[in-house]
């Protein structure tokens, strides 16, 4: 809402952290490891970097001081003269220029550093050249101790500032000190001014707001003020002049009837006077406060006169007691009303027409459209005096804690409440339930129930067994009995007749297709097995195969046709006989065998490759070479 | 009477309740912080909770008035029967099967008219007609086509969006039979659909509403002791001094 806030300017470091942060951003952020032998040009490139990194930084930093502080032309002039009086304008400004000459600076030191690495020859010599730039520049920052300083008491105190709005509705309350504006701004606002019986309690400026007639309003108050030439007038009273002069405001002028603050009624109005020119075009008020002490009827006349004087100056008076509340409220109604008068409203009013317009309705029909609303509320609403607090659902979750869970089905309203937690299945077998409510299944369910009660009444479920006679009801019973005993010697024989030994499962046993379609054509099943079947394909269990690979030991017959069978294989070919074959395979395969040890070997396996290196069996043995070899 | 809530820190309230002379929607959230506001003030109307098709956005979803409730076809069957167990009998719940699924954003009403966006369908219409029992006006609430976005009226008054001019507010006033005035919620959004649910007795508008804000809905409105009159009488000074 404040148009000016002067709270985020960022902390200004002193010189000697401000280096420090500099230097180690440096360090951390740019490569750090170089060495002699790398290519001149890399090495150029790495102290060129360090350096520019360095004014980077120190230019960001600078820059940010320099944007963050608020620039004294661009203010509103009354936070402008606010600044002159608080901290100097001509300090402030130098402060501010100076800082942005070391930035120049800087950044030219850099620069010219940055042209002489081009004629570093070597590692060493690039790197005195960095280290003159990076020290020519923390000299530069060194000179601007002061500066820095004073800027980080002004960001300490500019950020304290209240944070007045010039533009906004305000009331500004002026007056000779210790007459009772601080008690006034405390009574309608909660800005807790310190209240103290003696001059100059209020050493600055104070804002509160208050709202009034659904309004937000300022309300300033400032330190008192003597009846002095304008250039014997301290800080203090400068806060006050400068907010009176640039804050377009209703003024209040206190004044002490009861003379309780040590000045005169005399002064007080002479004050008024001398510091007028200040409230031309402002609405103005005078209050006459502590009237709880001394009536203004029953001061003495010349003083009584001095205020009909005021009155007859068509300045409206005001009398009021901060202490007894006499007439504050009184004063509040008296301002909205003068601002209301002073209040430019003609450029506004168009904007805001639709918003001041209340359309009501023309009739177009004679159809009554009243507004439903339940008895109970209106009851309600006579009887207000409702205390008594339901218990809500948030306060059930917070009893609960952790436990609660939200149950929907609470706030269910069903014919039959008890079926309100009933289990109701969203699919039901495959299907979703909901494609199947019909809107008419309760009446449905209604003629059903009428329809089975009439059957009922018409005795169609009644039980005939009850008409029995005694012999029917033995018979029952005896053939019971029977059924039971046969059930029972069944399962007995059965149990007899088991054979305790293995069985081939049905599925494991072999089918005879014969007989298979012997039994088949017996059921009338047309069955062929010599045909389609899978039964001709069955080989007995005990059928040798093939060999699958062609033995070694004899050579087979060579399969292809266009070697020709004359041709020895290749194994005997040469051999003289089959002893001298046998010898020549038992040749090969021991010959064979260290090779197929190395295959076995894997990247795992422990080996030595050189089992006498040089280094360790040549030379003298210094210390610690015994262990190794 | 007007009361200030806030949804889990968002001050857009009318998106997440729907309020009526019959009944009271809220969206389900984290806590019931923003349900026992609604819980407490109404004593007389059921207040449900709700979601329509797993969003929490109720009140831009749906449109309803003590007659009935549109929901959107989005809306599971789990939801609709939760909410048709929970209404009075006497409220009709119907899907509506719309291209412009956010009923609430285009659907304004009370319990006699409602204004609709321009481009629903017919047959939506005529649901609205049969399912409401209203009286449905084709229209736009300052050139804005989203009129449930932009306006909320109950049967006693309507409050639209600022920049509606006084010429489309007596025109607005006449089709909806009910008294209107432009005017914002939230220190300042134009949005008063989403800022503000109302029914003939009660309002809750968003946590920032200013006091302003709060005076003309009470006297547009006609809550506690509100008169429209008010609005250009004792508030004028205070809604042009700002």
């Amino acid at each position: 809402m404040a148009a000016y806030n002067f709270k985020k300017i960022t902390v200004v470091p002193p010189v000697k952290d401000f280096l420090d942060i500099v230097l180690s951003k440096t360090q951390r952020q740019t490569p750090t490891v170089v060495h002699r032998h790398y290519k001149i040009s890399r090495i150029r490139g790495f102290y060129m970097r360090k350096i520019k990194f360095t004014v980077q930084t120190f230019r960001d930093k600078l820059t940010m001081i320099l944007n963050d502080f608020p620039k004294l032309d661009d203010l509103h002039p009354f936070y402008a003269d606010l600044l002159n009086i608080l901290y100097d304008k001509d300090h402030y400004k130098l402060a501010l220029g100076q800082i942005n000459t070391a930035r120049r600076l800087v950044e030219k030191v850099g620069n010219e550093y940055v042209t002489l690495m081009k004629r570093g020859d070597t590692l060493y010599r690039c790197k005195q050249m960095k280290r003159i730039a990076l020290g020519r520049m923390c000299t530069i920052m060194e000179r601007q101790k002061r500066n820095l300083e004073y800027l980080e008491q002004v960001r300490q105190h500019i950020s304290r500032l209240p944070s007045i709005d010039p533009n906004t509705r305000t009331l500004l309350i002026c007056g000779f000190p210790n007459v009772g504006k601080s008690s006034f701004i405390n009574k309608i606002t909660r800005a807790d001014v310190e209240v103290q019986p003696y001059a100059f309690t209020t050493k600055s400026l104070y804002v509160g707001h208050t709202d009034f007639h659904y309004l937000r309003w300022q309300v300033i108050d400032t330190p008192g003020i003597l009846d002095r030439p304008l250039e014997e007038r301290n800080a203090i009273e400068m806060q006050a002049i400068a907010a009176l002069a640039h804050i377009h405001a209703v003024v209040l002028y206190i004044m002490d009837v009861s003379e309780q603050c040590g000045e005169s009624l005399e002064n007080q109005f002479h004050l008024f006077e001398s510091i007028k020119p200040m409230f031309a075009n402002k609405p103005l008020l005078i209050v006459c406060n502590k009237i709880d002490v001394i009536g203004i009827n029953e001061l003495p006349a010349e003083k009584q006169k001095i205020l009909k004087e005021v009155e007859a100056a068509g300045i409206p008076l005001l009398a009021m007691s901060t202490l007894t509340e006499d007439g504050v409220m009184d004063a509040c109604e008296r301002l909205l009303e003068h601002r209301k008068i002073h209040s430019s409203l003609s450029k506004k009013f168009t904007d805001l027409a639709g918003r001041l317009h209340v359309a009501m309705p023309v009739k177009r029909d004679q159809k009554a459209r009243p507004p439903c609303i339940p008895e109970s509320v209106l009851q309600r609403n006579i009887i207000a005096g409702d205390t008594k607090r339901r218990k809500l659902e948030r306060d059930i979750e917070l009893e609960e804690g952790d436990d609660y869970n939200l149950d929907l089905r609470k706030t269910w309203d069903l014919h039959n409440p008890e079926e309100k937690y009933d289990v109701i299945p969203e699919i039901w077998n495959g299907k979703n339930i909901a494609d199947f409510i019909d809107p008419e299944i309760m009446r449905k369910l209604e003629e059903l129930e009428k329809e089975e009660e009439l059957r009922e009444n018409a005795g169609l479920y009644d039980n005939d067994e009850e008409s029995d006679d005694d012999d029917m009801k033995e018979l029952r019973k005896t053939a019971r009995k029977i059924r039971e005993k046969r059930q029972i010697i069944v399962m007995e024989s059965r149990e007899k007749r088991r054979v305790e030994k293995s069985r081939m499962p049905r599925t494991g046993r072999k089918v005879n297709p014969n007989e298979m379609e012997e039994e088949l054509g017996k059921l009338g099943v047309d069955f062929d097995s010599s045909k389609e079947t899978n039964f001709a394909r069955l080989r007995s269990r005990s059928a040798s195969r093939k060999a699958l690979k062609r033995k070694r030991e004899e050579s087979a017959k060579p399969r292809s046709q266009t070697r020709s069978l004359s041709r020895p294989p290749r194994d005997k070919s040469g051999m003289r006989d089959e002893v001298m074959v046998k010898k020549a395979k038992k040749v090969a395969r021991k010959a064979q065998h260290p090779q197929n040890l190395s295959a076995k070997k894997g990247e795992g396996d422990r080996v030595i490759l050189n089992m006498k290196p040089k280094h360790l069996f040549s030379g003298k043995r210094k210390q610690g070479k015994t262990t190794r070899r | 009477m007007a009361v200030r809530a806030q949804f889990e820190g968002n001050n857009e309230v009318g998106v997440f309740s729907k309020l009526t002379n019959a009944y009271c929607l809220v969206g389900i959230g984290g806590s019931e912080n923003f349900y026992s506001v609604f819980e407490g003030e109404l004593e007389a109307i059921p207040v449900v909770h709700a979601s329509l098709g797993g969003c929490r956005i109720i009140g831009r979803m749906c449109a309803g008035n003590r007659h009935g409730l549109l929901v959107p076809n989005s809306t599971t069957d789990q939801e609709l029967q939760h909410i048709r167990n929970s209404l009075p009998d006497s409220v009709r719940v119907q899907r509506v099967e719309e291209r412009l699924s956010a009923l609430g954003n285009v659907i304004a009403c009370n319990d006699y008219v409602a204004l609709v966006h321009p481009d629903l369908d017919r047959e939506t219409e005529e649901i609205i007609t049969d399912v409401l029992k209203v009286e449905v006006f084709k229209n736009t609430v300052a050139s804005n086509v989203l009129v449930g976005s932009y306006c909320a009226f109950s049967n006693q008054g309507g409050l639209v969006h600022p920049k509606t001019s006084t010429e489309d507010l007596d025109e607005l006033s006449s089709l909806l039979q009910v008294p209107l005035v432009a005017g914002t919620i939230n220190r300042g959004s134009d949005v008063i659909g989403a800022g503000l649910v109302v029914n003939d007795w009660i309002a809750f508008c968003g946590l920032d509403t200013t006091a302003t804000e709060v005076a003309v809905i009470e006297n547009i409105f006609k809550l506690g002791h509100g008169q429209p009159s008010a609005i250009q009488t004792e508030m004028r000074d205070s809604l042009l001094d700002r």
